[in-house]
C-alpha cells in the first residue's frame, strides 16, 4: 500500500487546474481520493501528476437554477449532500443514496464527481444519474461541453472524458410533477445488485416509469421494463409480473467472489420491483 | 528521505501550527506514524476499510491511510492523542475503559475519533445511529457491544447492565 | 487419573470482581506500544517477494536489478537460505518420508503468496519500488485446491517427500460403532458437511522488529508472534541456532486469535536477513500479505456420514470420513488431526464414534490454529447431524439436545476416548438461552410470517471450549514426539523498596491478563490491584517461562492464574517468614493486608513490605543466616497441569484438563427472494466455572460471538481453479462491522471446575457456536423437502440455492434408513 513515484500539485483556480491537465498524459484529477488512492495504492494504476481539486471553491457548491433543476459542483461530498437542506426538499434521492454511502470517514471526503467518474460497478451515483437523467459538465482548457450520463459511463472504471477534460458539475433535472424516486439494492458485503426506478402514478396505477439496473459496467436504461410498468396497478404481484424480463438482453453481469453472475441476473428482477415499490411506498420522493 | 518530489506544506496538528518537508508520495498516515511519532493513527489494511487510521481533518474525520500527507497542507488536523492532552483521559476514553470498550487497543484510537465525531453531531445517539456513526471502523476482539455502551454513556444516557 | 484440587476460589475479595482493566489507560491514550511503535537505530525495512502462482517450478531468481537501486541494503533468496539452513521440523513425518519446507521458498512454490525472496532498504517505500525489480521466472504447474480431490492418488503432488498428498492419515474408533449400526432403529446418513476456510483477521497484521546482534550473536525479536517459544524450537535447529540466542520481547498486540503463532518462519528469515546485512530488520506485514500467506483456519469436509439413532431419540454416535486440507505446508499442523478428538462426542453421550481422518495438503495457504482451532470444526458437524436428526426424524431439536446431552450428574465425566469433561450444566444453559430469545415469541412469529416472503427460524448451537491441552496427545500422531503436559510460569517479587511485580509467560492480545494477574495477586498479597505490577507484555530475559509459554487455546484462566497464584503463595510465604523473624512472632500468627505484615490482632506489630525488602536485598546481617539465605523474595513458579501420557495405541487419555460450555441462540430471517439472512436476535449463555472478572469474560464471548457471526454469513477464503485467492484483502474479505453485528444478549452459569483450584476454566475461544446455531436457525427456516443446511458459511447465494431447489429426494443430502 505505498504509492509508486507521484507528484502532487493543489491548483488555486480551475483554469490552473485545466492547464495542469492538458498538460501531462498521466495527470489525474484527485477529488476526494476515497477511490483514487486506494488505486494508487495497490499499484492497479499509473499516474504522474496529481491535481488536487478538492478544495477549488467552483467546484463545490449546490446551484438550484431557475427551472427547479440542481447543479452539483463536482466536489461536493457525500456528507454535504446528505445534510443539504435545499436539496433534501427538491432531490431528497440525492442526499439519502449519499447517506447510504458506508462510512462517514469515506463520506466526509468522497464526492459525487469522484464516485461518477470511477464508475466502479458497486458506485452508487452512476445509475443515480442515468436514472435521473442527470447531465455532466466537463471543462478543458479550450472547450466546455455538457454530456448526458446515459452517455458518460463507457465501460466499468471508464468514463467519457478526455485525458485534459474536468468533470466540474453536474445537473439534476427537476423531478416532475407526480414522479417519484424509489431505489433498492442488495448487499453482499459491497453492492451485489441494485435498481432506481422513478414512477408517477395515476389513481392508484402507475402512469409512467423509466427503470436503471445499476451494479453494471453501465448503468442500464430498460424502456421495454418502463413499458411494461406504465399502465400496471401498484400491486407487488402486478409490479413483478411487469419486471420479471428487466435482465433480458444484458448479455455480462459481473461475477466475483461476493457473487456471481448467475445470481447478479436473478437478482435483476428482485430489486427492481422492489425499486417501484420504494417508490410508491411512504417515502418523499 | 525518498528521492521522488517534495513540497513544503503548513498545518496545524493538535492545536500547534508547523511546517514540514514532506514527500509527494508519502501517505499521511505514514507521515504522522513514522516522522512525527504519533501511535495514535494505525494501519490494519491495506484498502482503507479498517479504519484504525482514522483522524479529525478540517473537523470531519478522515481515513489517514486513504489521503496524501501533503494534502494536510492549510489543514487542521487533530489526532487521538489530543483528548488526553492534558495528561488525563477525558470522559469518552473514560467510558470506554468503564464499559470494557476495547481489548487490544488497536482499532481504539480510530474508534475514538469516530465516536468522538459523532456525538458532535448527535449527543444523544440510538443503538442504531451509534452503529452507523462507527460503521467505518472495523473491531475483532469486542463484537461491538461494549463501544456501543460506552458511547451511549458517555452521551449521559442510561446503559443497561 | 486427575486427582480433583480443591475447588474453593481461594481468593475472594478482588477476584471475581469486574474490575476495569489496567491495560486501558495507555492503550486509549495511544501510549501502547505495539511493533510498529517501536525502532532500532540504523533499521531496515524489509519486504518480501511472493509467488503469483499457486503451484510452480522456480526456474531462476535473480535480485542483481533490485540491489542495484539505491537505498537497497540487501537480498536473501531461497537458494541462499537452503544453503545455510536445515529444513523445518515436521511434527509427524510419514515413514515414507516428509515435507521439506525451508523458510523461503526453495525450487518450487506451493501456494499464491509464498515468500521466494526477501530484501532490505532504507526505506518502506525503497523496500517496495525493488520488489518490482526482483525477477523470478516460474513454470506453472498443475494445481490441486480441494482437500478431498488431493487424498486421490492421480492428484497433482506437492511433496516428493511424502509420496501423496496425504500428510497424515489415522483411524480413530472407540466404542463399537458396528454393534450400534446393526442394533440402531434408524440411520441417518448424510453426503457431505463442508467447514469453510477463514480467519479471525486481527486488524494488526504480522510485524516484528529484529536485529542479530554480530557482537554477542544475540537475536532480539520484537514482534506480535503470540507463541514465540513454539516457533523457536521449529526455527532453532533449522537454523542452527540456540534457542537461549533468542531474546523475545512483545508488549501490546493488536489482536492474535491464534493466528499470530504462525509468523515464526517470518521471525526466521528475517533474522538471516538481519544477519547477512548486518543491520536491523523491520517488516510489517501488510493486509494482503496478511491474508495470502499469514494463515487461515482449518477447511475440513466430512463424508459418508452415519448416525445410529434409537427410536426414542438417543443417538448412539456416528462414523465419518474426514478430510482436513491443511494447505500447502504443514505448520502446527498435523495437531489438529488429534485435537478435535478432545471433544470428540461433542456436548453428547454418543458411546461409539469412528473417524477415518486424513489430512492433505494442497495448493492453499498453510492452515494454523484459528480462534476454535480443531475442535470447533469436529463440534459444527455434530451439531449439524443432532440438528439433522431431529429435522428428519421429526424430534424436536431442543428435546433431542436434552435428551443426549452429557447430563450435570454425570460429570466429571469420561467420554469414549477418556477425555474428562469436567462441569457444566447443559440443560439449564439451553434453557436460560432459549428465555432469552423469547422462545414462545419465536415461534409465534414464525407462523405469523409464513407466506409473507420472509421467514424466521431459530437455531441453537451447543458448544465446548476445551482449555488447557494436554501436549502428549501429539504423541497420537507421532509416538516419537518428546512433548507431554502443559504448564506456565509465573515470577512474583517485591521489588528493592517492597513493590510487588510479577513477570508472566503469557502473551497476551487483549485478554486483559495485566488485570486478573493483578486482581489474584492482591488477594492473596493483601493489597488492592493498582499496587500489583505485572509486567507488560513477554519479555525473555526476564518473564518467568517454560515450552508452553504464550496466549493460545484458552487456558490462561487455569495454567496462567495458576501460575501466579502459586508464585504469589511462595512470596506470601517468604514475607511471612521474615516478617515473624522481625516481629517476633509465629508464622501462624503474621496475616498480610494493606500492603503490610503483621501480627494478626496487634496494631502495634507491623512491617510494611518495604521494610521486609529492605532486609532481604540491603540489609541481610539483621537476619539469622540461615534465613537471609533461605529467602530471595523473587519466587518463581511453574504450575504443571496433573495430566498422564496417553494411549497412543488405543488414542485414549485426558487430552484437556477444563471444558467450558456455550450455548448459542440464534433468530433469523431469511429474505425468500435473495436468499439474504439477516439476525433477529442472538443470545448466549456461557459457562467458563468460576469468573475472575466477569466483564473480561463477557467481552470475550462477545468478541467469539462476532467471529462467528461474521465467518456464518460474510467471511470466507475461496480460491479459483488455478489456485488464486479471491478474497485477498478487505475489498473481498468483509468482517462484520457494527451494523452486520447485532446486539449480544448473554446470560451465565458458573459450574466450577473440579480440576482447576480456583474453580475458573480457559475460555475465550467460543467453539465457533455461532456456526453452529445460525446453520440450525437457516435449516429450521427452511421447508421440510429443501436440502439440508451442509455448509458452515451461508451467503445469500448458497441460501437461495437452498430455497429455490428443486430436486428429489436424493440431492437433499441426507437420506434415513429405518429399521422396523
Amino acid at each position: 500500500m505505498l504509492l509508486a513515484s507521484v507528484d502532487y500539485y493543489r491548483p488555486g483556480t480551475l483554469a490552473e487546474a485545466t492547464n495542469a491537465l492538458g498538460g501531462s498524459e498521466d495527470a489525474r484529477a484527485l477529488a476526494g481520493g476515497q477511490s483514487l488512492v486506494s488505486l494508487l495504492k495497490l499499484r492497479a494504476t499509473q499516474v504522474d501528476l496529481l491535481v488536487d481539486i478538492s478544495r477549488l471553491e467552483e467546484l463545490r457548491s449546490v446551484t438550484e437554477n431557475e427551472d427547479g433543476s440542481v447543479t452539483i459542483g463536482s466536489c461536493v461530498t457525500y456528507d454535504e449532500l446528505e445534510h443539504h437542506d435545499q436539496l433534501g426538499s427538491t432531490h431528497p434521492s440525492i442526499g439519502k443514496v449519499a447517506g447510504g454511502t458506508v462510512d462517514q470517514q469515506i463520506r466526509n471526503r468522497g464526492t459525487i464527481g469522484g464516485n461518477l467518474c470511477h464508475n466502479d460497478p458497486i458506485n452508487n451515483f452512476p445509475v443515480l444519474a442515468v436514472a435521473l437523467d442527470a447531465t455532466m459538465h466537463a471543462v478543458s482548457t479550450t472547450a466546455q461541453r455538457d454530456i448526458p450520463a446515459t452517455g458518460f459511463f463507457t465501460a466499468a472504471f471508464s468514463n467519457a472524458l478526455e485525458p485534459e477534460e474536468l468533470l466540474t458539475g453536474i445537473t439534476f433535472p427537476a423531478l416532475e410533477e407526480g414522479f417519484r424516486v424509489g431505489w433498492s439494492e442488495i448487499e453482499i458485503g459491497e453492492a451485489a445488485s441494485r435498481a432506481v426506478a422513478v414512477v408517477r402514478t395515476e389513481n392508484g396505477s402507475i402512469a409512467e416509469a423509466r427503470m436503471t439496473l445499476g451494479c453494471l459496467p453501465v448503468p442500464t436504461l430498460r424502456p421495454d421494463t418502463a413499458a411494461q410498468l406504465a399502465s400496471v396497478g401498484s400491486s407487488e404481484s402486478e409490479i413483478a409480473e411487469a419486471v420479471a424480463a428487466v435482465a433480458d438482453g444484458i448479455d455480462f453481469f459481473p461475477d466475483d467472489a461476493d457473487a456471481s453472475s448467475d445470481y447478479r441476473r436473478a437478482m435483476a428482477p428482485v430489486v427492481a420491483k422492489r425499486a417501484v415499490l420504494d417508490a410508491l411506498g411512504d417515502n418523499d420522493g | 528521505m525518498d528521492k521522488g518530489p517534495v513540497h513544503d506544506i503548513e498545518f496545524t496538528l493538535n492545536g500547534e501550527t508547523r511546517s514540514d518537508r514532506i514527500a509527494a508520495r508519502q501517505l499521511l498516515v505514514h507521515f504522522l506514524r513514522d516522522d512525527l511519532g504519533l501511535r495514535g493513527p494505525k494501519i490494519g489494511c491495506d484498502t482503507g476499510h479498517c479504519g484504525a487510521c482514522t483522524v479529525r481533518y478540517d473537523g470531519g474525520t478522515i481515513k489517514s491511510c486513504m489521503m496524501l500527507a501533503v494534502q494536510a497542507d492549510g489543514a487542521e488536523i487533530t489526532t487521538v492523542e489530543s483528548m488526553s492532552s492534558d495528561g488525563d483521559m477525558n470522559d469518552l476514553q473514560e467510558s470506554f475503559r468503564q464499559h470494557h470498550g476495547l481489548q487490544c487497543g488497536y482499532c481504539t484510537s480510530g474508534m475514538l475519533m469516530s465516536s468522538q465525531f459523532l456525538l458532535e453531531r448527535k449527543p444523544k445517539p440510538t443503538e442504531q445511529e451509534i452503529r452507523a456513526g462507527i460503521q467505518g471502523n472495523l473491531c475483532r476482539c469486542t463484537g461491538y457491544v461494549n463501544i456501543v455502551k460506552a458511547i451511549k454513556a458517555a452521551s449521559g444516557q442510561e446503559v443497561s447492565r | 487419573m486427575t486427582a480433583p484440587a480443591q475447588t474453593e476460589i481461594k481468593t475472594p475479595t478482588w477476584t471475581g470482581q469486574s474490575l476495569p482493566r489496567k491495560e486501558d489507560e495507555r492503550l486509549l491514550k495511544a501510549q501502547g506500544a505495539f511493533v510498529d511503535d517501536e525502532g532500532i537505530y540504523r533499521m531496515g525495512y524489509a519486504h518480501f517477494v511472493r509467488s503469483p502462482y499457486a503451484h510452480a517450478e522456480i526456474v531462476s531468481v535473480d535480485v542483481s536489478k533490485a540491489e542495484a537501486l539505491g537505498g537497497v541494503i540487501a537480498t536473501l533468496t531461497g537458494d541462499e537460505v537452503k544453503a545455510m539452513t536445515e529444513p523445518l521440523f515436521q511434527f509427524a513425518p510419514k515413514p515414507e518420508g516428509q515435507i521439506e519446507e525451508y523458510l523461503l521458498g526453495v525450487d518450487r512454490v506451493r501456494y499464491q503468496g509464498e515468500a521466494v525472496v526477501v530484501l532490505l532498504a532504507e526505506t518502506r517505500e525503497i523496500a517496495r519500488d525493488a520488489a518490482d525489480l526482483v525477477e523470478v521466472e516460474y513454470k506453472p504447474l498443475p494445481v490441486v485446491i480441494d482437500g478431498v480431490d488431493a487424498a486421490d492418488s492421480d492428484s497433482p503432488l506437492l511433496h516428493e517427500g511424502l509420496g501423496n498428498n496425504i500428510a497424515w492419515e489415522g483411524l480413530f474408533d472407540w466404542g463399537d460403532i458396528d454393534w450400534a449400526m446393526e442394533n440402531a432403529d434408524h440411520v441417518v446418513k448424510i453426503d457431505s458437511l463442508h467447514f469453510h476456510r477463514y480467519s479471525s483477521t486481527p486488524i494488526e497484521c504480522n510485524a516484528m522488529l529484529i536485529n542479530w546482534d554480530p557482537g554477542t550473536d544475540i537475536i532480539r525479536v520484537v514482534s506480535n508472534n503470540q507463541f514465540p517459544l513454539f516457533g523457536a524450537l521449529v526455527i532453532a535447529p533449522s537454523m542452527g541456532v540456540g534457542v537461549d540466542q533468542f531474546d523475545f520481547r512483545s508488549q501490546d498486540i493488536g489482536g492474535g486469535f491464534g493466528i499470530k503463532i504462525n509468523s515464526y518462519t517470518q521471525i526466521g528469515v528475517l533474522s538471516l536477513l538481519s544477519r547477512k546485512a548486518g543491520r536491523p530488520v523491520k517488516w510489517t506485514e501488510y493486509r494482503t500479505e496478511h491474508h495470502l500467506s499469514g494463515g487461515h483456519g482449518n477447511e475440513r469436509t466430512f463424508r459418508n456420514i452415519e448416525i445410529p439413532v434409537m427410536a426414542d431419540g438417543t443417538i448412539l454416535g456416528f462414523k465419518m470420513d474426514v478430510f482436513d486440507n491443511a494447505g500447502a505446508y504443514l505448520h502446527y499442523e498435523p495437531l489438529g488431526a488429534v485435537i478435535w478428538s478432545q471433544v470428540a462426542p461433542g456436548a453428547y453421550r454418543f458411546k461409539n464414534i469412528q473417524v477415518d481422518y486424513k489430512e492433505t495438503v494442497t495448493n492453499k495457504c498453510p492452515a494454523v490454529p484459528n480462534r476454535g482451532y480443531s475442535r470447533m470444526q469436529h463440534l459444527w458437524a455434530i451439531e449439524r447431524m443432532v440438528d439433522t436428526v431431529a429435522h428428519e426424524l421429526d424430534f424436536d431439536p431442543v428435546e433431542l439436545r436434552k435428551l443426549n446431552y452429557v447430563q450435570p450428574e454425570d460429570y466429571p465425566y469420561t467420554t469414549p476416548n477418556g477425555c474428562v469433561y469436567d462441569s457444566g450444566n447443559l440443560p439449564a444453559a439451553l434453557d436460560a438461552v432459549l428465555d432469552l430469545i423469547d422462545h414462545d415469541a419465536v415461534r409465534k412469529a414464525q407462523k405469523a410470517a409464513e407466506g409473507t416472503g420472509k421467514r424466521i427460524g431459530l437455531g441453537i448451537g451447543t458448544t465446548l471450549d476445551s482449555g488447557t491441552n494436554n501436549f502428549g496427545q501429539a504423541r497420537i500422531l507421532n509416538p516419537e514426539l518428546p512433548f507431554s503436559g502443559n504448564g506456565e510460569a509465573c515470577t512474583a517479587k517485591l521489588d528493592l523498596y517492597g513493590e510487588i511485580m510479577l513477570t508472566l509467560g503469557t502473551i497476551p492480545q487483549g485478554q486483559g491478563h495485566e488485570t486478573s494477574a493483578s486482581q489474584v495477586a492482591a488477594d492473596i498479597l493483601g493489597v488492592s490491584p493498582e499496587e500489583v505490577r505485572v509486567w507488560t507484555g513477554f519479555d525473555k530475559g526476564h518473564s518467568a517461562y517454560i515450552g508452553f509459554s504464550g496466549t493460545y487455546a484458552s487456558q490462561f484462566a487455569v495454567t496462567g492464574i495458576n501460575a501466579i497464584i502459586g508464585a504469589c503463595e511462595k512470596l506470601a510465604a517468604e514475607i511471612t517468614e521474615v516478617a515473624a523473624f522481625a516481629l517476633g512472632a509465629s508464622e501462624e500468627e503474621i496475616e498480610l493486608a494493606e500492603g503490610m505484615a503483621r501480627v494478626r490482632g496487634d496494631a502495634e506489630r507491623e512491617i510494611p513490605y518495604i521494610g521486609i525488602a529492605n532486609m532481604v536485598y540491603a540489609n541481610n546481617a539483621v537476619l539469622p543466616y540461615e534465613l537471609a539465605t533461605k529467602v530471595s523474595l523473587t519466587c518463581r513458579h511453574v504450575y504443571v497441569v496433573p495430566f498422564d501420557l496417553p494411549d497412543t495405541e488405543k488414542k485414549y487419555g485426558n487430552l484437556t484438563l477444563t471444558y467450558s460450555t456455550q450455548t448459542h441462540a440464534a433468530v433469523v430471517e431469511i429474505d425468500d427472494e435473495t436468499g439474504k439472512v439477516k439476525l433477529l436476535d442472538y443470545a448466549v449463555v456461557d459457562d467458563c466455572g468460576t469468573r475472575l472478572n466477569p466483564m473480561l469474560v463477557e467481552g470475550q464471548v462477545h468478541g467469539a460471538t462476532a467471529h462467528g457471526i461474521g465467518a456464518a454469513l460474510r467471511e470466507t477464503f475461496e480460491y479459483d481453479e488455478d489456485g488464486q485467492l479471491l478474497n485477498n484483502n478487505f475489498l473481498f474479505y468483509h468482517p462484520p462491522t457494527a451494523v452486520d453485528v447485532p446486539h449480544i444478549k448473554t446470560g451465565s452459569i458458573e459450574s466450577p471446575s473440579p480440576f482447576s483450584g480456583t474453580g475458573a476454566k480457559g475460555m475465550g475461544e467460543g467453539g465457533g457456536a455461532p456456526l453452529h446455531a445460525i446453520c440450525a436457525a437457516i435449516q429450521d427456516a427452511l421447508d421440510p423437502e429443501m436440502p439440508i443446511v451442509n455448509d458452515s458459511h451461508n451467503p445469500p447465494e448458497r441460501v437461495f440455492g437452498l430455497l429455490g431447489y428443486d430436486g428429489g429426494a436424493d440431492g437433499r443430502g441426507v437420506t434415513v434408513e429405518s429399521r422396523g
